[in-house]
């Protein structure tokens, strides 16, 4: 799960401004949240995981585009033109959804299973199944890579961007001073 | 007013602050139960929104007693006070002008 210390990490994903001014603060308040997720179910900690990582990421790109002078992107307010979603929801019926999922794989592996032990083994036996627990958990780490390297990509992206001067363009005015 | 109307989340967290000074972790659970936890902020969202709010002088930092942990407070200034009362007045103008018009009373 998402880690104080991979935390750390996310936040370098961060304008280095808004990590000093921000950054001991949101770890700060993190851990307290991390503690209280820590007594919840399964679902709830998931819930957790992704609003934090979502979050993070994309208030990450906000604040790049805002220091490239692209202004605020919908953030707080909704008369800009661009309206995001300022928080990342995870409703209780995904979490009921994804648990029947779940169980329709864990079902149909063992059915899987029994059928391959019921079949003599003429000449060539079938695969080793791998145990359901072990794909979920490489299927999360899976996840948190992508979601890092997304998060490295577009911040490379952004940088390359700012020194290149592209976000000057839009501070060009049509009529001359 | 450039900034209004506000949206829910930032709506949300003045009212967290107008009460009593809070920091990041007590405006996050005022924020979730205030909306009955149909609004739960990431740490993200939430410093994004109170960077947003300091520039903008709405809100600002104070000296919290335990700064051991990191913490900082957050309080309303009279600026930020005096937009959210701009905002909650034009909310009770316009639910009062849709109770009229649900009642089928021409406004």
């Amino acid at each position: 799960m998402l880690t104080l210390n991979v935390y750390r990490h996310l936040l370098l994903l961060y304008p280095a401004s808004h990590r000093d001014r921000f950054g001991e603060e949101m770890v700060s308040v993190f851990g307290e949240m991390q503690a209280e997720a820590t007594g919840m179910g399964t679902g709830a900690q998931i819930g957790f995981f992704v609003r934090e990582t979502a979050g993070l990421v994309t208030g990450a790109l906000r604040e790049h585009w805002r220091s490239l002078g692209g202004g605020s992107i919908g953030l707080l307010f909704p008369t800009r033109r661009v309206t995001m979603h300022s928080e990342f929801r995870f409703p209780k019926a995904t979490a009921v959804l994804m648990t029947i999922i779940l169980a329709g794989v864990i079902v149909a592996i063992k059915q899987g299973e029994a059928i391959v032990a019921s079949v003599p083994h003429v000449s060539q036996p079938v695969g080793t199944i791998h145990p359901v627990h072990s794909v979920l958990l490489g299927g999360i780490v899976q996840g948190i890579v992508f979601f890092y390297a997304a998060g490295m990509i577009g911040w490379a992206i952004l940088f390359a961007m700012r020194r290149s001067g592209v976000h000057r363009l839009a501070e060009t005015s049509g009529t001359p001073k | 007013m450039e900034f209004l109307p506000l949206t829910e989340p930032v709506l949300l967290i003045l009212l967290s602050l107008a009460g009593q000074p809070r920091h990041g972790y007590s405006i996050l659970k005022d924020v979730e139960q205030m909306s009955d936890g149909r609004v739960v902020l990431s740490t993200g969202t939430l410093y994004g929104a109170l960077r947003r709010l300091l520039d903008e002088d709405w809100i600002e930092r104070i000296e919290e007693q335990d700064s051991s942990r990191g913490r900082q407070a957050y309080r309303l200034t009279t600026r930020g006070r005096r937009n959210l009362q701009v905002e909650v007045g034009r909310m009770k103008q316009l639910t009062r002008l849709a109770n009229l018009r649900i009642a089928g009373k021409q406004a």
